[in-house]
This record gives C-alpha cells, structure tokens and sequence, in this order.
C-alpha cells in the first residue's frame, strides 16, 4: 500500500535544512562495531533538536562493500549488517513523526558486478535482453570521450571479462558495471525499484551520478539527450503517483550544465552546486570574493519549482573536478600540503581540518552555507568539528563513526575497539576525548550550541530557501555583501543584508544602500538596530572572518503611543453589577 | 455603547442563508441558560438566530430561537478547542454570516453587549470582536500581569482579554480557529487551549474589541489554582513557540485601544501580606531553579524585593517584563521539565499581583497601572527576540 506524503508543503525543499549522514557511521545497536537503523533510530531526536528537517541516508543497500555501499546488488532491501526493512520503515516513521523527511540514494547508473542481473548478463547470449541490461562491447574503442572520474584506480572505462569475453563499461569501479538505459527491461527495474521505496513512504531520492546514465559515441557521455529523457521519466513517474516528492541530481558539472537537470522544472527538483563549493574555500583562503562572484555569475536561473542543494563537505573527497588547472593547483597547495590527503581530483579532509580548527572559520563558512540562496546539507560530524583520519584508504578518513561522548568508541558502539567498521578518530585536536556531543552539549559556547542557534535563526525566515540574490560589490574585495529579498505575498517583504569577513584581519566596507534609505539594519543573532540607512555609503566594519545578518525594516508609520492612558477611570458605578469571584483567586 | 440600528436585513442573500446569526452557548446551568436565551431574544429581536448548545432546553422555557444541540464541551470555565469545532459547524450548516460564542457565566451580559458583539462583526466585516470586560480592580489579575502584556508585546495585539469567554467571528475566522482547535493533539491537556486573538494575528485577520461592560466570571472547579494557572501558561507560552516566525516580524499594533468602562470599586478581601509571604518562601526554596532561568540582574532585583516589608511592597515592571520573558525562553529550550518551571513562576506572579494591590491602594488607578506593565513589556520586546534568536546565557 503506497505511503502518502509526510511533507505538506510541495515545496519543502526549499526551506528544508539536510543531514547526510551514513547508517554504518552514526550509531551502533548490537555492537557489533557497525552503525544499524536501530541505532540511527536512538538519536532522530538529537537530529531533531539539532534543527535538521531532512535525513539523507547513504546507500544502505545490500551491497559488497567495495565502494562504501555505492556498489549494490539489491534495489529493494536493506544490507544485514544495518538491520531490516523492517527496521528501516521503524525509523522511516520515527523520523516523520518528528517532522522530518528523508532522502535515500537511487544509484541506478551502475550496480556491484555481485548483482544477480550482471552474474546473469556475463552468461547471457550477446544481444539477449538480460545481456543488455549492461553496455558490453567487443572493443575498448568505443566512448573515447569519456573521461575517467577515479583516476586514481582506474587506467580506463573498460574492463574485460572472460566469462562475457566481452568488455564491460563502467564509469567508476571496474566492479561496477553501469547499467544500459537503451535497454527497456533496465528503465523499467529502474522505476521499480524507486516505486518500491516510494511506496513505503521515503520523501526524496538522491540520484547518483546522474550525467552518466547514458553513453553516445562521438561525445563525452555525460549530460546527453537520452540521459535527461531518463529523468523526465523518473519525474512524470514520482509526479504521477506520488504527492510532495523530491529528486536530487548529483550532477558535477559546471552550472550551465546542471542546468538541464532541472528541465523546465520537469526533471529533478534539486540539484547540487558543485563548482561553488570549492570556490567559497579559495575565497577563504585567498580572502577575495572574486572566487564566488564569478561562479554564482555563471550560475543561470532555475525553474521558481527547483532549488540548489549547496554543502561545504560530504561523504566524498573535496571534488576539484569543476575548477581550472591552475585553481586545482592553489587547492591542492592551500589545503593538502600532504599529499595522501588528495584521491582522484580532490581533497579527503572535513570541514575542520581543512580551515586549521579555526572557529572563525568555521563558523564564516557556515555563515555562507546558511544564508546562499539553496538548500543547505550538512555533513554528519561537522555540527561538532569532527577531524579525520588521512591513514585510511580511499575516502574513508571522512567516513569514521560519529563521536558522541568520550567513552569507549566515542559513545558509537560498546564492541571491542578493533572490531570497530573503522577506527574513531583519537588524536590530539580532534579526538573523541575531546570533540563529542555530550560534551558540547553541556558546552553553551560550542559549536554544536552555535550550529543549532544558526539553523533555528535561518528557518526564522523564509528569505534565506527562497529569496533572490544581488550582490553589492563593494570596493573592499575581501568583503562578501549581497542581499536576499523575498516578497512573501501578504503585505510583507523580508529582506536581509548579509555581510563576511573574507580576511583575518578586520576590514572596513561602505556599501551602497541608497534604494533602502530610510530602514534600518537590525542585527538578527542579537536582533540589535544599527544607524538607519541614509543616501550616503553605509559604513561597516567587521572583524576577523565575521559576519552579519542585517535585516532591513521598514519604518513602521507612527500611532498613537501605546503608552497613552485614558485618562480618569471613573471610580464609581452605581447599579453595575459586581464580579462574582474573590479577587485573589480570579484569572 | 450599542445602536439600536438593526443589523441590516440582506434580503438579496435571504435565499442562501439560513440564519444571520449562529450562537454556540457553553454548557451551563438550567437558569443560566434560560437567561441566555432571554437576552438573546432581546438584543436580535428581528434577526435569524440559530442557537447551538450542549444545554438542553428547560422545560418552561419556550422562545423563538431554533435550538441545535452540540456536544458536551468538557469545561465549565473557559472555552475549549471543541466548543470552537462546534461553533463553526453549526455556523457553517446553519449558513451563518456571524458566529457569537458565549462562555459560561455568559448569562450576565446584558442584550445590549451581546448586540454590540455582533454588530461589529456586521457593520464593519471585523472577523473577531472580543468583548472588554469591566471588572473590578482586584479581579483577572493573572490576566492583567500575563496574559495581555505578554500578547501584547508579542503578538501587537492590545486586546486587553486575549483569552475571552465570549466572542463573535466571521465565517471566515470560525474555520480558520476550528482548523487550530483540531490541530491541538488530544494528548497535551496542558496546552488545550486555544488563543483566538493570536490566530487572527497570525492569519491577517482584522481583530476589533468593544466594551460590554460588567460580567460574571466563572471560576473552575479544581480547587488547585496553580495547576489551572499552569495550564494557561503552558499553552500560551506553547501558542509562541509555535508561531515565532510570525512574531518576530516588525508589526502595528491593533485595534485601537478604547477608553476604559466604570468599575466599582472593591474593598476586595485581597491578602497581600500572605503573597509576599509566598514570594519570600520561594525565594528561598527555588533559588536553584530561578537560577537556571533568570539572569544575575533579575536575581539581584528580586532579592533587594525579598527584603520589602508586605505594605511597601512593589515589584518593578521592567523585572516583571524580563521575568515572563525569559521563562517563555526557558519554556522553550526545555530548560528544566516545564510543568515545575511554569510552577517556580506561580509565587513570582503572587509578587506582582502583591505589588499591583499595594499600587492600587496608593490611588494610582489599576488600569493605568497595567497598561504601564504592559508598555514595559512592548518596550522590552527586543529582549525576548534576542535571548530567543540566541539562547547565550552569558547575558546580564
């Protein structure tokens, strides 16, 4: 029996503030030294509390674990070591009791080479349909377009299998072959197996590599006709039998070509802003906006029914894929002076490591990520500055359990240590003794405090989801000022002037307010007035990688002062009549 | 006071309505329903009335209003969630373009108020009219020190009884509070209220409030009269949290505030001395939980209180202010159960209600009184914003 919605609003994505977080990670049950969903269950209401109104699970599919679950060989069901559907649904339903919503992965551009359709298709005659659920070829010559993505593993994005006598085509792992959308028999699993999740009453679906879906000689088989037909697909089909869904195209390409994933809001709803990302940390670094401008001025408008999903870390490396040369190498040089703590084209760290634990820093960024016009995503671990662990292979030094005390294993599990999925992170700065959730909790000066205070201050105000951008460009270029304005439709119009400290030094700006003269600035955090806004400059000044939210009032016409009294209360009334009740027990 | 212009006879939409006016009349007792209906009867003598009621018609009583039985509201003092389910279903099967609720006691309104209630509703499409009350000075006292200061401050709204027994709505605003009431979960008694002035608010609704004069006000009959305060608490402070998007917005205040009624003067049989007393004893013994909740300032300012004797006795609005306002705050952050904090604020409020008769008795009226208790509120208001957009205890 389909599930229907637990979101009211269609849009609310929009004002929606996202968790990502990865099952195996967040909290173990029956310590077994693997996170589970009874677990993840425990602490929906800290995740409530903590403000988050949208959880996104990685892939928690039954899968052989080469690529952290991105590898799947069953659609429709859970992988044992996190639990059963039946403990997924018990979350499903904790977490929309408590008024959130979750969103799950469709990765449906490739599957582990364990699952049963490719066990089949490499025995399955040439041409048959179960052969070509995947793209096999007789050569490595067709696609040459195609860039490799996991340069670090893989020299091509073929690979030869001798029972098929075939190549197979993969665009990541060469054990995960990607599935042949040309092939009916696969669209059609494909929309099986999100109906099966939908179905049960699951609100979104991130959509794995979706440029990729489909392949085309002579191009570079990302972003092709066929795959956005795919898409359209997808949507008409949630959009047919499901109210108040989502689709979120993880699609890292430049905003002109992520573009086309919205359609003309007929494809996915959301979509991630790559190349920003790593803009807001060369700006940082570089303390300039220039960084930021230029890609936000490269960034077209999107349907008013779509949204950008914006982040400053996930379960993935710090993706560089989406700059040029020369900005890959000033990353690479400011943020991974070590080398191990680079994979493919990008950077292995979190949040924290990556700006030296620096408070300011951290906050600045999460400044920006809260106040952009999109959706914001936080990374689990971030809201208390969790570190990382470079030693471990691949991406997995982000991926390490969730630190909620300084007990054994950081609170996440009561195994032996070594029989932990990975060990927790126990060095000096970062270590579990010292960064963990209880601790922050009786801290009111801690991040996880300042995290929660700014997430509830952000869904305040509706501006911040779905109000428009301008920014003022000020002749201080370490400076970022823009405006976000939304007319709500009912008489009033929220408008917030937003202002970063780019340097560590302080910095003087004058910015040009002349259409607001006559509002005044009133500081939301604090809600402190600033001096009214005149037709002259309006001066600030900010110090070390600070930043303000300023919202704009209008002046409200005078009254009659609320504290006039009527004068002269008649003291006696004759024939009225008295009050029944004793006076010192009445309400 | 009341015109006696009739309410005027549309007869263009004679075809599609039923009655021009619903009335839901609360439970209550067989003469005190009798009553009703008279004064009913008197106020809209041409009018179509349809009455519906939990009460079942007395025997002797005959009268030309339509009766509708509803169900049995569960409260003999206030109105409840389902009494506002009631009124807008019988309003809107009866096709009713105004809908009159009157609470219990509501036999003591004379024709004149009731009229006055509804004309405003007719007359000038107001979508909730709620009545100002004459009442002595020693009476709705915790109205007077919570319940208008704080919607006030909050909410821009200076309807000096925000939570009215009675009240006339238009079509409109009877769904509008039928949707909240059915939106309150059955399971949190404590905050089983509902607040129509702040629903209008939050809805862009237009709020008006005419004076009807003197009325009886009815008392509940739990003897514990702390644990009823508690509740009304809970579920206005509730009523903020949830509608904290909306407050926070730069507002005017409405309506316009009117000139006060006569009120007898009552030698009252307040104790002042046995409130002080309590203040003192809490002072004491829930230090430790004030502490959790109010900052050193206000602290220090209720100890220099402590030490007053009973006749000179004052609490200073601005304390009093910041006091409501930051256990609205702890309220919210859940700072210690909510149930023993709306508690530890019972023997503050004796504090204030102690001083407010100690400013009485020293001639200062008791309204002018309140309403400076409430400008303090109005004017501390970006306190409340600020400790609640940042919950920093580090603070004064």
């Amino acid at each position: 029996m389909k599930k229907i919605a637990s979101a009211a609003d269609p849009l609310w994505y929009k004002d929606a503030i996202i968790y990502e977080l990865h099952v195996r990670a967040f909290a173990d049950s029956n310590n077994d030294g693997i996170g589970d969903f009874p677990g993840l269950l425990t602490k929906v209401d800290y995740l409530k509390d903590l403000g988050v109104t949208c959880i996104w699970l990685l892939p928690f599919f039954p899968s052989p674990l080469r690529d952290d679950g991105y590898d799947i060989s069953n659609y429709t069901d859970v992988n044992p070591s996190y639990g059963t559907l039946d403990d997924f649904k018990a979350f499903l339903d904790a977490a929309h009791q408590s008024g959130m919503q979750v969103m799950i992965e469709l990765v449906v551009n490739h599957t582990s080479d364990q699952h049963p359709w490719f066990k089949a298709a490499r025995l399955a005659a040439p041409g048959s349909p179960e052969r070509d659920r995947y793209v096999w070829s007789d050569t490595d010559d067709k696609y040459k377009g195609a860039r490799v993505i996991f340069t670090d593993t893989e020299k091509s994005n073929w690979t030869w299998d001798d029972t098929a006598k075939a190549y197979y085509w993969h665009r990541f792992f060469s054990h995960q072959p990607d599935l042949n959308y040309d092939n009916p028999l696969v669209r059609e699993e494909v929309l099986n197996a999100m109906r099966f999740w939908l179905d049960m009453g699951v609100d979104a679906l991130r959509i794995d590599a979706i440029p990729y879906l489909c392949e085309r000689d002579g191009t570079s088989c990302e972003n092709l006709p066929e795959t956005h037909a795919m898409v359209k697909r997808l949507r008409a089909a949630i959009d047919a039998d499901y109210g108040n869904r989502l689709i979120l195209a993880e699609a890292n390409q430049w905003p002109a070509d992520v573009r086309p994933y919205f359609g003309d809001g007929d494809e996915c709803h959301m979509a991630f802003h790559f190349p920003l990302m790593p803009r807001i940390y060369m700006a940082l670094r570089q303390e300039d906006r220039q960084p930021i401008i230029d890609i936000m001025a490269q960034t077209p408008p999107i349907p008013d029914n779509c949204q950008w999903g914006l982040f400053l870390r996930n379960h993935d490396e710090l993706t560089l894929e989406m700059v040029t040369d020369d900005e890959r190498d000033y990353m690479y040089f400011a943020y991974s002076a070590d080398p191990r703590m680079r994979i493919n084209v990008g950077i292995r760290r979190r949040l924290a490591p990556l700006v030296d634990n620096n408070r300011r820093r951290i906050e600045l960024l999460n400044s920006l990520l809260l106040s952009f016009p999109g959706t914001p995503i936080l990374y689990y671990g971030d809201e208390i500055g969790m570190g990382d662990n470079i030693y471990l292979g691949d991406r997995n030094g982000v991926r390490t359990p969730m630190q909620w005390t300084s007990d054994r294993n950081a609170g996440f599990s009561k195994c032996d240590p070594a029989r932990l999925y990975f060990p927790v992170v126990m060095d000096p700065i970062y270590g579990y003794q010292a960064v963990n959730v209880e601790a922050q909790l009786s801290d009111q000066s801690s991040l996880l405090h300042w995290t929660r205070n700014m997430i509830a201050l952000r869904k305040l105000f509706r501006v911040f989801g779905r109000g428009t951008l301008t920014f003022l460009n000020a002749t201080n270029r370490k400076i970022l000022a823009y405006l976000r304005e939304l007319d709500q439709g009912d008489g009033f119009c929220e408008t917030v002037l937003c202002v970063a400290n780019l340097s560590r030094f302080a910095q003087p700006v004058s910015l040009d307010l002349a259409n607001y003269a006559g509002y005044q600035p009133v500081e939301m955090l604090g809600y402190v007035p600033f001096p009214p806004i005149g037709r002259e400059p309006y001066a600030l000044t900010l110090a070390p990688y600070t930043f303000f939210w300023l919202e704009l009032q209008a002046a409200i016409p005078e009254e009659e002062s609320a504290s006039e009294l009527s004068t002269q209360i008649p003291r006696s009334a004759a024939g009225s009549t008295p009050a029944v009740s004793r006076p010192d027990t009445e309400v | 006071m009341a015109t006696a212009n009739p309410i005027p006879d549309d007869s263009s939409t004679a075809e599609h309505t039923t009655a021009d006016l619903g009335v839901f009349v609360a439970a209550m007792a067989p003469d005190q329903f009798k009553e009703v209906l008279a004064n009913l009867e008197a106020a809209f003598s041409i009018e179509r009335i349809v009455v519906a009621t939990p009460n079942d018609l007395p025997a002797d009583v005959t009268t030309r209003l339509k009766i509708v039985a509803t169900p049995q509201s569960s409260s003999l003092w206030t109105l409840k969630p389902s009494d506002f389910i009631a009124a807008a279903q019988s309003g809107l099967e009866q096709g009713a373009r105004a809908i009159l609720i009157l609470g219990p006691g509501a036999e003591s309104l004379r024709p004149s108020a009731l009229r006055s209630l509804a004309e405003a509703t007719f007359a000038s499409s107001i979508d909730l009219v709620v009545p100002n009350y004459s009442i002595p000075p020693h009476a709705g006292l915790f109205n007077s020190a919570i319940l208008y200061p704080l919607t006030r401050a909050v909410f821009a709204s200076r309807v000096r009884f925000p939570l009215p027994i009675d009240l006339c709505l238009s079509s409109r605003m009877a769904e509008r509070l039928a949707d909240a009431a059915q939106r309150i979960p059955a399971s949190s008694p404590g905050e089983s209220l509902l607040w129509p002035v702040n629903e209008a608010v939050a809805g862009g609704f237009t709020v008006d409030e005419v004076d009807v004069g003197a009325r009886a006000i009815p008392q509940p009959s739990d003897q514990d009269t702390n644990s009823v305060l508690i509740s009304i608490m809970g579920s206005l402070f509730a009523d903020i949290e949830a509608k904290a998007a909306l407050w926070q917005r730069p507002r005017r205040a409405q309506p316009t505030r009117r000139t006060e009624q006569e009120v007898e003067i009552s030698d009252g049989t307040a104790d002042v001395t046995r409130m002080v007393a309590a203040f003192r004893l809490a002072a004491d013994n829930l230090q430790e939980i004030w502490s959790l909740v109010l900052p050193p300032n206000s602290l220090l300012m209720l100890k220099r209180c402590s030490v007053l004797n009973s006749a000179e006795f004052r609490m200073p609005d601005n304390l009093w202010a910041r006091i409501v306002f930051d256990f609205v705050i702890a309220y919210r952050l859940r700072t210690i159960n909510r149930g023993h904090l709306l508690g530890a604020l019972i023997p503050l409020y004796l504090a204030w209600a102690a001083g407010h008769i100690n400013t009485i008795a020293s001639g200062t009226p008791a309204e002018r009184h309140i309403e400076a208790v409430a400008a303090a509120f109005e004017a501390d208001k970006s306190y409340l914003v600020a400790r609640w957009r940042w919950p920093d205890r580090f603070n004064s």
